[in-house]
């Protein structure tokens, strides 16, 4: 049922210059090549399932972008979602969006987000499932790399941290220009919940949660700043019986947030989509905004040189991507955690034979 | 598999003292020199109520929530799991977005309570043949329940109506809410009409929001565009079409209008549903409607009086100005051809039957 998608499917001729509905003004000189004009700002998105979508019409309505490439392995799916965005086009200014299954259409990205992932089969191993998204990431990375060689690379599929290794591993890409979602979004989570309590808008609440995304991320309580007032001991004092494990809890709500997300309505897909949105607008803008996120971790907080591994830390990014790393003061505990779980995943990496 | 609890979603279920804010940041002392008004009558927070937490009801949230408009949303579905995930979902972006109160359940009176405008999205893609007849029955049994609850809550609320076949359900909760029929529409053509604009906009290089074209009347295979009506840059762009057409009859006319009125079916075929461009089409009205723009949507509104030759009282698609008041006026001085008249005629007859049916 292909319908129509042009005025020239339809016999209507697209004019020429001279004779067409807007003529170009009486002009001696050569028109400016395009060449010198400042390219458009591309963004591309690997994967149009609910997160590659919910990313790719963030991106569109806050005005990202002037050119949106979608790629996914589903043709009807596709051109499904591809005409949706397009058919919205007199409520948005004016974006080009293209969709192909081959990644010759993310040619000339400036930035390209990559959502695409197997999901598990139920009883399979981490290792299976880790090593079919490996494959997937064989397919999808170096073509990706080859059409854009300049781009940033924004890694969204679990499990992040490994797979945003995987990615850079493939690309050949400086790790500068190779970023994990990471914990920016449990970071939000964890904000949003203070923030509530405090009765603040949760822009007012810093606070980061670091480290391996997933059932480990590390909550940094000292970093708990509103208002400028440190908050952590205030908060421990407004507890009925602080301990260890009033902490815990926060920080398993925070964890817990997606899996109940998942649990009630399948999947996640709104939040992902702000949160790559943010980091997007990050880099693309030169924001050098501080974000929590993936990146090459070895030689901070004591993870050893050699360990090439992706764990999120709060980094500064801007349009050359990472710009910088916080150089975060952790407790020896935090730390520890740190280095507990960059070992994890540097046993993970170790397997995968990149 | 992960277990399904309900995880704590506030620091003072986990034993956080609920009062802490209290201390944390103080108030300034009371003035001497309050003269003892009292608090200031503060302008209510604008209210946005989405009923139908589905693919359409969560992107219309959803654009709302990124575009701004407004400082509370109230999102409302008959399954309580799903409701509550799709708010969870929209709150976790709480550090990415201005602060919105953001609720959700499945009692529409006690959320709805208060609103500004309130988006009705039922159940159901583009009825077809005989599953149409069943399908606005079902439909108008919600609404029999929604309705009703949404009126009593938000006596002076806008309703907008956004499931098919959008006309006869725009018109059936205009009789159950009570409302004037100003405070009432049906999303309408609003979306084919960004089809169209599209459409024409590609062909011409311009942008879509440069194309003024609509496309009125019964949304759905009937709808009607106003080829002599579109304009583009000051220009009328219908002679244009015929002069750079291989061969122009009506037909060529007519395979764009089919094009975009079939433009929902396609999409629903290729992805199973269609969202993204409903939910801008909506968040596009509610920004008109409640930041009272006084821009011109076509969208469905009662029409008696304004189709020569015809008195029915039905909802189909015009030109209106929409405001924060509703359906400031609809377009009077349409230049209306025989046979787009005729159209019309037909498409208000026939929805008229419909109507007469629901026993309303």
């Amino acid at each position: 049922m292909h319908k129509a998608s042009s005025l020239s499917e339809l016999g209507f001729n697209a004019g020429t210059a001279s004779s067409g509905f807007f003529r170009p003004v009486a002009d001696d000189s050569p028109p400016t090549p395009s060449a010198a004009h400042r390219r458009l700002t591309k963004v591309s998105v690997i994967g149009a399932g609910n997160v590659g979508m919910a990313i790719a019409q963030t991106i569109l309505t806050q005005n990202l972008a002037d050119e949106i490439a979608l790629v996914d392995a589903l043709p009807d799916k596709l051109r499904g979602e591809a005409l949706d965005l397009q058919h919205a086009a007199a409520f948005l200014p004016r974006v080009r969006i293209v969709s192909d299954t081959d990644a010759a259409v993310t040619r000339n990205s400036d930035l390209v987000v990559i959502t695409a992932g197997a999901r598990q089969i139920p009883g399979e191993t981490r290792l299976n499932l880790l090593q079919r998204n490996v494959a997937l990431y064989r397919k999808i990375v170096p073509p990706v790399a080859e059409h854009s060689p300049e781009a940033l690379l924004l890694v969204v599929s679990n499990p992040v941290d490994v797979l945003t290794y995987v990615a850079w591993k493939l690309s050949g890409f400086p790790a500068s220009r190779v970023i994990g979602s990471g914990t920016n979004l449990d970071s939000s989570r964890f904000r949003f919940l203070i923030a509530e309590h405090l009765d603040v808008n949760a822009q007012d609440v810093q606070a980061y949660m670091v480290g391996e995304h997933g059932d480990s991320s590390v909550a940094i309580w000292s970093s708990i700043s509103v208002g400028g007032m440190p908050a952590f001991k205030s908060l421990r004092d407004s507890h009925l019986n602080f301990d260890e494990e009033a902490l815990e809890g926060i920080r398993r709500a925070v964890v817990g947030g997606a899996y109940e997300v998942i649990g009630l309505k399948g999947y996640t897909s709104w939040a992902i989509g702000y949160s790559v949105a943010s980091l997007a607008a990050s880099l693309l803008r030169d924001q050098r905004r501080v974000h929590p996120v993936s990146v090459l971790a070895s030689g901070f907080h004591g993870i050893s040189d050699g360990h090439d591994v992706f764990l999120s830390l709060p980094a500064r990014l801007g349009r050359a991507g990472i710009l910088g790393v916080a150089e975060m003061d952790l407790t020896e505990a935090e730390a520890a955690q740190l280095r507990r779980s960059a070992k994890t995943l540097w046993e993970n990496c170790q397997l995968l034979g990149l | 598999m992960m277990s399904m609890k309900k995880e704590a979603s506030s620091l003072s279920e986990l034993g956080f003292d609920v009062n802490f804010g209290a201390g944390f940041f103080r108030q300034v002392p009371s003035s001497v020199c309050d003269n003892g008004e009292g608090t200031q009558r503060q302008r209510r927070p604008t209210k946005v109520s989405v009923i139908g937490a589905g693919d359409v009801g969560m992107a219309i949230a959803q654009t709302i929530l990124t575009q701004g408009l407004a400082d509370e949303i109230a999102l409302v579905d008959a399954d309580a799991g799903r409701v509550r995930g799709e708010m969870l979902d929209l709150q976790h972006a709480a550090a990415f977005l201005p602060r919105v109160r953001i609720v959700a359940g499945t009692d529409v009176l006690a959320l709805t309570r208060g609103s500004d405008l309130a988006i009705v999205t039922l159940p159901g893609a583009r009825p077809v043949g005989h599953r149409g007849v069943e399908l606005l029955r079902k439909n108008v049994a919600v609404l029999r329940e929604v309705v009703p609850a949404v009126a009593e809550g938000s006596p002076e609320s806008l309703l907008l109506v956004v499931s098919n076949p959008v006309d006869v359900l725009a018109y059936a909760a205009w009789k159950l809410s009570g409302f004037p029929a100003s405070r009432v529409i049906g999303s309408g053509t609003n979306l084919d009409s960004s089809r169209l604009r599209r459409l024409l906009a590609d062909h011409l290089g311009v942008g879509a929001q440069d194309v003024h074209a609509y496309m009125v009347g019964e949304h759905g295979g009937s709808a009607v565009a106003l080829w002599s009506s579109i304009s583009v840059g000051g220009m009328p762009v219908l002679s244009y079409l015929q002069k750079t057409h291989a061969s122009f009859d009506g037909e060529a006319l007519e395979g764009i209008r089919r094009a975009v009125v079939g433009g929902a079916c396609e999409v629903i075929g290729l992805k199973g549903y269609a969202s993204w461009a409903i939910g801008y089409s909506v968040a596009s009205l509610a920004r008109s409607l409640l930041r009272d723009q006084r821009r011109v949507h076509p969208v469905s509104v009662l029409a008696k009086g304004f189709i020569p030759g015809d008195d029915h009282q039905v909802f189909l698609s015009l030109p209106a100005r929409l405001g924060r008041g509703g359906v400031l006026g609809v377009a009077a001085e349409l230049e209306l051809t025989a046979d787009e008249e005729s159209t019309l005629r037909r498409s208000a007859e026939t929805l008229w039957e419909h109507c007469q049916a629901l026993g309303i």
